[in-house]
């Protein structure tokens, strides 16, 4: 078995796709129609294009559990989704002043440093760098 | 309608967990009790930065164990501790990545086995294989015929 796909569930397919895309970096790699307007729509990282992809699920809309629960992580402020990046103190310039908003500023936790943002699709995501 | 009894100099107004949330309470809380030893942290991280920049090299525990004057039993222990995986994991993964982008710039496998730090290429192909799911051979081939591919588009 292999990780080739990762779901992250969003409330809106087209507006989770600019924000993945424009603010954050990633490239999209499938996008196919499905049933009553929905997309199978992928996404990998720039530099690993080869690499696993990101699934962007349009559960909440479909499945109220789903965003029963999206809801519950975001108001507890938890991150479910994590990415790793070279520099947390960098992407946090460089996000911030894309008007991404962060619930935890650069914050080192042992041997990891992090922070979190809002996606603005539904989801806390916390990127990390080890140290 | 409730009626609080008492003079209202009594009543204590609770600041709302000053507007943290449930997991910025948690990371408080984790930092507090996992990541209090400041000094065993540092020592790991610049055992990790050591390997990062000599993974080429005969690396070894006693070596490393050295470098921040750990024992080796301790170091291999608080490693695992603080980054999940043993020192000789993380070297080997580290020598598999460089190896990679080596074998993705064209060098020879004979090549990216030493320049890695790897003595034996029976040993280097064994485990990039293992790793990758290919034989430093094959990783190779695949990159050059992408290449090529993407250089007729």
């Amino acid at each position: 078995m292999k990780v080739t796909v990762i779901s992250i569930p969003v409330r809106d397919q087209e507006k989770a796709l600019q924000f993945y895309t424009q603010k954050l970096g990633f490239l999209k790699k499938k996008d196919t129609p499905l049933d009553g307007g929905n997309r199978w729509l992928t996404l990998v990282s720039k530099e690993a294009q080869d690499g696993p992809e990101l699934l962007l699920e349009p559960a909440p809309n479909h499945f109220e559990p789903s965003k029963v629960f999206q809801d519950a992580l975001m108001e507890a402020g938890i991150p479910w989704t994590q990415f790793d990046v070279e520099s947390v103190d960098a992407e946090y310039e460089r996000l911030t002043q894309l008007g991404v908003e962060f619930s935890v500023k650069p914050t080192t936790m042992g041997t990891v440093k992090i922070a979190v943002f809002n996606d603005t699709c539904g989801n806390n995501i916390q990127i990390v760098e080890e140290l | 309608m409730v009626h609080l009894e008492g003079p209202p100099e009594l009543l204590i107004i609770l600041p709302e967990d000053h507007g943290m949330t449930f997991y910025e309470k948690e990371l408080l809380r984790i930092n507090a009790v996992i990541y209090k030893n400041h000094g065993q942290i540092d020592a790991i991280i610049a055992v990790r930065n050591y390997i990062d920049s000599n993974y080429a090299s005969d690396l070894n525990l006693d070596v490393l164990s050295k470098i921040q004057c750990i024992s080796k039993y301790h170091l291999l222990r608080l490693f695992k501790k603080y980054y999940g995986l043993t020192p000789r994991q993380y070297l080997i993964d580290k020598r598999i990545t460089h190896a990679k982008k080596h074998l993705e710039n064209g060098m020879s496998v004979t090549e990216t086995c030493f320049a890695v730090g790897f003595e034996s290429l029976g040993s280097f192909s064994a485990l990039f294989k293992s790793k990758t799911g290919k034989s430093p051979f094959q990783f190779r081939k695949a990159q050059f015929s992408r290449s090529k591919f993407n250089s007729e588009s």
